[in-house]
């Protein structure tokens, strides 16, 4: 998302008002896919914490990116996609715009992710076990998984 | 028979040539991309999927011009001149583009002093 989008997205929060858009990209796969659409809710003061997927102005590369909070150092949060190689770095709380609360798919809510086991995945994502032991796991069973339910 | 509330909200949404607009304050207007972006903030949410609003150069030129000092009549004898067109034209783009604008409610009257 360009400076100009994330101007607007700014200028929506600024007014207290939340902010749906289409997320692109794969790096918080399986919780939130290219093309589902997210719903950033404004801070309303408070801060961030660890497990909640956040919208904030990447301080290398100044595009918006929405990735989970894993960590916290004094006023700069660690940030990592939840099935990205990398973390994005401590992020200034500053540079934090809004809070994801809640995620389409299809036109359906997704509720895995963002509730209570989102602490859960922020730990597995620190550790890089999301990309590197869950989603393999996944990709084994989800055929098996889809059988099941048909 | 028309319920009497119901005939003044549709009076509420007709434009008026004598009237003056400024947009309202529940949307968020930014250009990108040589085009304004409009947001509508309904129901407190800005959304970005289905409720978007796009001016394109013609519209910008109106749009500038609903600063609610500025009645329909004087943007169309303004744009008139600026686009070297008839007003009869004029007049049909802005009260067709000030109509939607308000019933889509991204502008408001502003009352008479």
């Amino acid at each position: 998302m360009g400076p100009a989008l994330i101007d607007l997205l700014r200028a929506v929060l600024d007014k207290e008002a939340l902010f749906r858009f289409r997320a692109k990209g794969f790096s918080m796969v399986p919780f939130i896919k290219d093309d589902d659409v997210v719903t950033v809710s404004p801070l309303w003061g408070g801060s961030p914490g660890v497990g909640d997927v956040v919208a904030f102005v990447s301080p290398y590369s100044e595009r918006l990116v929405v990735h989970r909070v894993v960590g916290k150092k004094g006023d700069h949060y660690l940030i990592k996609g939840d099935s990205a190689r990398e973390p994005d770095g401590l992020v200034p709380r500053i540079n934090i715009l809004g809070r994801v609360r809640a995620v389409e798919r299809n036109g359906k809510e997704i509720l895995l992710g963002l509730g209570p086991e989102r602490v859960l995945i922020a730990r597995l994502t620190r550790n890089g076990l999301i990309l590197n032991l869950l989603l393999p796991i996944w990709r084994l069973i989800r055929p098996i998984a889809r059988r099941w339910a048909t | 028979m028309i319920d009497t509330d119901m005939e003044e909200v549709f009076m509420e949404t007709e434009v008026s040539l004598d009237a003056a607009y400024v947009p309202s304050e529940d949307i968020v207007a930014r250009e990108i991309e040589g085009e304004l972006i409009i947001v509508p903030l309904v129901a407190g949410i800005g959304n970005m999927e289905d409720e978007l609003f796009t001016l394109n150069e013609t519209g910008r030129a109106i749009w500038d011009k609903l600063d609610g000092e500025r009645s329909l009549e004087e943007v169309v004898k303004e744009l008139s001149i600026e686009f070297e067109a008839p007003e009869g034209e004029i007049e049909k783009d802005v009260m067709g583009l000030a109509q939607e604008l308000l019933k889509k409610r991204i502008i408001v009257e502003v009352p008479e002093a």
